[in-house]
């Protein structure tokens, strides 16, 4: 009997020291409040201050029970990784495209179910969406920020490009590849929410690949390139490809990119083909944006199958 | 007893690995892919991707493709050379299920085809897709215009 008290106390114990031990987002209490979301509705801000801003800005209200050890190191990691991905402080640093870039990949994680995580909701049962929230969302979106194409007048296709180019590699030691060009188009695009039209094109491997249903995962070799163009409005109604914006590939090799998913991520943007990205680890930007297609092999492209129609 | 048992559950386990393993195929825009069309010489989608379109009227979705002589064009901007081939696939488009924001090929409406002989004449054929819309009238004259006319995406 006197064991098993002195067992309980000492567990207690043990509990009770272990609420010293907290994450250093804990010690700094400090949370900043966002000011608002400047040009966005009360209500629309609302919803995204509810649902969001604990673990995607500085303003996080802590309950009782996420301040206790060990589930505040678990609080506080999903913080670190929610602003990685996506943070509502830098709202007034942005300008409106990306301002808009940002409520869009919101609503997408609404969308597929993934935002806000269950295991949140679940003790934060007021931050749940309901169709209405969602709606709520994507009308202010789709009345607001949809991108209309450039206008014929705004046309700067003259400039003729540098014959020889030195295109530098990506902070991750990625080298261009320009010979992309002559590959096949595995779909198309057309981006409304920021006015863009795209190619998808896959390597040799890539359509092959694809043809034989052997997407997931894709096999080492594969490489898709996404160039992205400004929409430009024709005399004829027709919208056309206008200023090229960037180009970016996904290349597969499971070994010598085990650390990013098995894909080996890069940008190059504008006509002077400028790496993006700023350190290293600038791709785990690019990862965290795919994540919800964790299942299709990081893809989101739902590829057109290229058959030869005179081989039976 | 303990052999029936385990002859049984081999089935479900294996039944359960298989239904749990999201189906790839899924993945593959098989509507708007070019399997069938009676007449059609051969696969645009092989050729090479020049230059796309939308149609914000007719909600469709067109790319430009060229065989090895046309697609010279992306290099250095001439015009099309004799031999060259063209065609032009027109999409109608759908909502993308994984991105609220784009939209992505269905089904095929048209694919058109426009060649230049060895004398540079041009000839233009119109194929009809399984997306066909007859409110779409498309007349040749016209067509061989807009279709020559189409900027090509250019890239650096």
């Amino acid at each position: 009997m006197k064991l098993k008290f002195k067992i309980i106390l000492g567990i207690l114990s043990l509990v009770l020291l272990a609420q010293l031990i907290r994450p250093e987002e804990l010690s700094s209490v400090k949370t900043q409040p966002v000011k608002g979301l400047a040009g966005v509705p009360e209500e629309v801000a609302k919803v995204l201050e509810t649902s969001c801003f604990d673990c995607h800005s500085s303003q996080t209200s802590w309950r009782w029970f996420d301040r206790l050890t060990p589930a505040n190191f678990l609080v506080a990691s999903h913080i670190r990784d929610g602003r990685k991905a996506l943070d509502f402080s830098q709202w007034d640093s942005l300008a409106s495209p990306q301002r808009n870039a940002m409520l869009y990949f919101a609503l997408n994680g609404m969308l597929s179910k993934e935002m806000p995580l269950s295991s949140y909701t679940a003790l934060h049962p007021a931050a749940k969406l309901d169709q209405k929230d969602i709606d709520l969302i994507r009308n202010y979106l789709l009345n607001n920020a949809v991108s209309k194409p450039a206008s014929i007048e705004s046309n700067s296709m003259g400039a003729e490009k540098p014959s020889i180019m030195e295109v530098k590699k990506t902070p991750n030691g990625i080298a261009y590849l320009p010979n992309y060009r002559n590959w096949k188009a595995i779909s198309t695009t057309e981006r409304f929410d920021n006015g863009t039209i795209r190619i998808i094109f896959g390597n040799p491997i890539a359509v092959e690949a694809i043809h034989e249903g052997k997407t997931n995962p894709f096999p080492d070799g594969t490489i898709f390139a996404k160039t992205a163009w400004k929409q430009q409005q024709g005399k004829d109604g027709s919208v056309y490809a206008g200023q090229f914006v960037q180009v970016e590939f996904m290349i597969k090799d499971v070994k010598r990119y085990a650390g990013t998913k098995g894909w080996g991520w890069a940008r190059w943007k504008g006509e002077n083909l400028l790496p993006y990205g700023k350190t290293v680890k600038f791709d785990s930007e690019c990862i965290s944006c795919h994540r919800p297609e964790r299942d299709n092999d990081y893809v989101f492209t739902r590829p057109l199958d290229i058959r030869d129609l005179n081989k039976k | 007893m303990r052999l029936t048992f385990t002859a049984g559950a081999f089935p479900l386990i294996i039944l359960l690995m298989t239904g749990c393993k999201p189906n790839a195929t899924d993945r593959i825009n098989n509507a708007a892919s070019i399997t069938s069309i009676s007449r059609l010489p051969e696969n645009p989608l092989e050729m090479t991707p020049m230059a796309v379109s939308l149609q914000p009227k007719a909600k469709t979705m067109s790319t430009l493709y060229g065989n090895s002589i046309a697609a010279k064009r992306l290099r250095d901007g001439a015009y099309y050379a004799a031999g060259s081939v063209l065609y032009l696939v027109t999409w109608k488009g759908k909502a993308d299920p994984d991105w609220f924001g784009a939209h992505i090929p269905d089904r095929v409406t048209a694919i058109e085809r426009i060649s230049f002989d060895q004398n540079g004449q041009k000839s233009y054929t119109f194929f009809k897709g399984p997306g066909w819309d007859p409110a779409l009238d498309l007349k040749k004259n016209e067509r061989l215009i807009i279709i020559l006319s189409i900027p090509i995406a250019k890239s650096p």
